[in-house]
């Protein structure tokens, strides 16, 4: 499934989230809800300014992994793995946990092909065992 | 037997209206960003690290 499939099928799902994008690990758009690409380009912008601002509260920098911020107006989610970032917006007051779980779904969606085509070059496992 | 239910009924309602009125109300403010390492942190509002986050997210929520 590709980053806009993924995005089609979360915007589905979750009926909290208003808007959301899909960024490869070079910080570019990879997909977006907006149809409009410099709001899409906006969010993407917001999405890489929490991740930075967030980096910079730990004492012993890491990699940052989800960023959260729920507000009176809304919220914002950021999630990264496996290079790729995820950001959304919702309205206010949203179930978090679950639209991490949507997210997560979402990003875990669009990385499964490249998961299969390194099964399939694995060689095969030893059928007759010891 | 049924002092003993009136009185659970009682009490049952007494909690229900203090968490009612005393609780918070509204949506809450509130961050919260998670490390590679496992590690999490939650900022309320007020903190510096909140206002950095709340201020680009404000932003974001406008547009």
């Amino acid at each position: 499934m590709d980053a806009a499939q993924a995005l089609d099928e979360l915007t589905e799902l979750s009926s909290q989230i208003e808007s959301a994008v899909v960024l490869g690990a070079d910080g570019s758009v990879l997909a977006a809800t907006h149809d409009d690409p410099a709001r899409a380009a906006a969010l993407a912008s917001t999405a890489l300014d929490l991740v930075g601002a967030a980096f910079g509260l730990n004492i012993q920098p890491q990699e940052v992994t989800r960023v959260e911020v729920e507000l009176e107006e809304g919220a914002v989610f950021v999630l990264r793995e496996n290079g790729r970032t995820i950001a959304a917006t919702t309205g206010p007051d949203p179930t978090s946990g679950l639209v991490v779980y949507d997210l997560r779904t979402c990003l875990h969606g669009i990385s499964e092909p490249e998961t299969k085509k390194k099964r399939q070059k694995a060689p095969p496992a030893n059928e007759g065992g010891e | 037997m049924k002092k003993l239910f009136r009185f659970v009924v009682l009490v049952g309602l007494a909690v229900w209206a203090w968490r009612r009125l005393a609780g918070p109300s509204g949506p809450r403010a509130r961050a919260g960003v998670s490390y590679a390492d496992g590690s999490s942190i939650v900022l309320e509002p007020g903190s510096d690290g909140f206002e950095r986050l709340a201020s680009i997210t404000h932003a974001a929520l406008r547009s």
